[in-house]
């Protein structure tokens, strides 16, 4: 009986034990498919002018010039475009977040006549795209006087421009308990103190996932300075690379690309891996909340 | 320097100025008899409104109208009526392919991530050692940039010495089929493209997914456990059904961001014979040929498709969306 006993547990253990090797043969095997493009990535960015072509493909180029990076750097204004795209960043986050926060709180935690119905057309504007109102809307920057500076990529960030955002923030506020706003409210606090002193504190995690959010947006947005950047002198990092990569029919220097590439990626990376807690958090929040 | 002042005033100034029409608003709900807490929410709300109604609904009306002209951003729109709309649908040698480039790629690749990444998100379920690891590596592609996974996969796909020719090789030698040029040749452009999204899709909607697979109550797999059924009845009685809404959303979302492709494509730039998808030809027609009148025809028939997509999709929840207890709102 414990024989029988035994050897049925040893065939359960290896029956696990398979289960997982063969769990980890599938994951590791897919997280190649997934590093490959990041690898070669890498090894096309160390690559001489001359080893980029070679056929079959060399995989780890000797010597790896890493003075690609420089070169690749100089080869346009790219400080320039940093200083612009940092510009862009920072007014457009504080501008968003700012008026996001706001504009949450009033759906969140305020009646008002017409409110579900608002609310719902801002969730219905995610549905619209974004090609629709472009044109209009270009031509209304053009009336200011404004196409050809940075207004038209960081000032509509003061309206609270992004529906998702909100949506978010208002289901997060939604999980505080209103007992906090009143206790505050009887102690005589007016609604933009309840707002500073309790609620902001407590919605910390969603603002830091918006905040990574709208980071990516504002660093890869390539349709606003495309439509109306027109100077050099204030390109983007990412409309540089556009002109970087030259024409329709020219062969681009992939070396230098691919290493203008890495750098491009390098603030979300290393932004993932300080953060990585709160974009989970986020994209799962999002995900969830239907 | 003087780039930058000019628009810091202006960006100071307009929260400035939202904050007078704010309390413009407030004072006047508290005339006609607001309650205090309604017309503080009220006020509170109002930048969002005045986005709203300056950069989406008057555009949204306004490009419709366009749409009814001729109007090459000088002068003025000159009404035309149909005739966009006809010379798209039948004279254009651009538009149906651009419209098929764009279905095909969504009908695509929707289904694809979407199952595709349950799957994943099943495997990165499994609580064994060093799964963080693996979790980290799948959502890499998430975090890069557009611009940056456009040229990954551009250089990928080089017809000349792209790994993937270089990987296919031994298939192209024994087919005699010679380097495959995908993002040149209308065949394969679909293709490129698809390839490329299953790649980036890994990242975010595996995490949703993730995410939702942890809230399904463990006990209804216990209880599912002791009537002894298989792992494929408890995944389509028990995980499907949870995670039904997550599946929609998904869905949704999916449906709308592959039907407005743009960046990643004109990084990739396939040439424009091999076809673009519908959103560069927007650009083109807008701000390329100054076609504006065009450009917002083709426009509305990007939205109208999303919005029917949308309301299929919606139409079809009855059926396979479960929802815990009520029917929310």
């Amino acid at each position: 009986m414990v024989d029988i006993l035994h050897g049925y547990r040893q065939s359960n253990r290896i029956r696990n034990v398979t289960k997982k090797i063969i769990l980890y043969v599938i994951l590791s095997a897919i997280a190649i498919v997934i590093l490959m493009p990041f690898f070669w990535m890498l090894s096309t960015a160390l690559k001489s002018n001359a080893d980029i072509f070679a056929w079959p493909p060399d995989f780890f180029p000797k010597p790896a010039l890493w003075g690609n990076f420089v070169k690749a750097w100089h080869a346009m204004p790219f400080n320039i475009y940093l200083i612009n795209s940092i510009f862009i960043v920072v007014l457009g986050m504080v501008a968003e977040i700012t008026s996001e926060t706001l504009v949450a709180y009033g759906f969140a935690r305020f009646k008002f006549p017409g409110r579900d119905l608002i609310f719902f057309i801002l969730l219905s504007t995610m549905m619209l795209p974004f090609h629709v109102t472009l044109i209009p809307t270009y031509l209304i920057w053009q009336k200011l006087g404004l196409v050809g500076q940075f207004d038209p990529l960081v000032i509509r960030a003061w309206t609270a421009w992004g529906p998702f955002y909100i949506f978010l923030l208002r289901q997060f506020l939604m999980g505080i308990p209103v007992e906090l706003d009143e206790a505050a409210e009887i102690d005589g606090a007016t609604p933009l103190q309840t707002f500073v002193h309790v609620i902001l504190p407590q919605i910390k995690p969603a603002l830091l996932a918006i905040c990574i959010f709208a980071f990516r947006g504002y660093w890869n947005d390539f349709l606003g300075p495309v439509l109306y950047l027109n100077d050099m002198n204030k390109y983007t990092m990412t409309l540089g690379m556009y002109f970087f990569m030259g024409g329709v029919n020219e062969q681009p220097s992939w070396n230098y690309l691919m290493a203008m590439s890495i750098v491009i990626a390098l603030p979300m990376l290393i932004l993932f891996f300080i953060a990585q807690r709160y974009f989970i958090e986020g994209i799962t929040f999002t995900g969830l909340k239907e | 320097m003087e780039q930058y002042i000019g628009t810091t005033e202006r960006w100071l100034l307009t929260p400035v100025v939202l904050m007078f029409l704010a309390l413009i608003i407030y004072f006047l709900l508290r005339k006609i008899g607001w309650k205090v807490r309604a017309a503080t929410g009220f006020a509170l709300i109002s930048p969002w409104l005045i986005g709203f109604i300056i950069f989406t609904a008057f555009p949204l009306i306004y490009s419709l109208y366009l749409s009814f002209t001729n109007y090459s951003l000088f002068g003025t729109p000159k009404w035309i009526g149909l005739k966009n709309y006809i010379y798209i649908f039948t004279s254009d040698y651009e538009f149906w392919p651009s419209v098929r480039l764009t279905l095909l790629y969504a009908v695509f690749t929707v289904p694809i991530g979407v199952i595709g990444s349950l799957l994943i998100a099943m495997l990165l379920n499994n609580r064994i050692k060093g799964i963080g690891v693996f979790r980290t590596i799948y959502y890499l592609p998430a975090v890069m940039p557009d611009v940056a996974v456009a040229l990954i996969w551009r250089w990928l796909f080089n017809s000349q010495s792209g790994l993937i020719n270089y990987a296919l090789s031994p298939f192209l030698k024994l087919f005699h089929i010679g380097k495959i040029d995908w993002f040149g040749d209308p065949k394969y452009v679909l293709w490129a493209f698809i390839i490329m999204s299953v790649w980036g899709i890994f990242g975010t909607n595996t995490v949703v997914f993730l995410a939702g697979l942890q809230g399904v109550p463990r006990s209804l797999y216990e209880v599912a456990d002791l009537d002894g059924a298989s792992p494929w009845i408890k995944f389509w009685n028990i995980t499907i059904p949870q995670i039904s809404p997550v599946i929609l959303l998904q869905v949704v979302m999916g449906i709308i961001s592959a039907l407005q492709i743009f960046t990643v494509a004109m990084f990739v730039r396939p040439t424009t014979g091999a076809g673009i998808f519908m959103n560069q030809l927007i650009y083109n027609r807008g701000f390329t040929q100054l076609h504006m009148g065009q450009a917002s025809a083709i426009a509305w028939v990007l939205f109208l498709i999303i919005l029917a997509f949308t309301l299929l999709v919606f139409k079809s929840t009855p059926a396979w969306v479960h929802y815990e207890g009520e029917i929310k709102r």
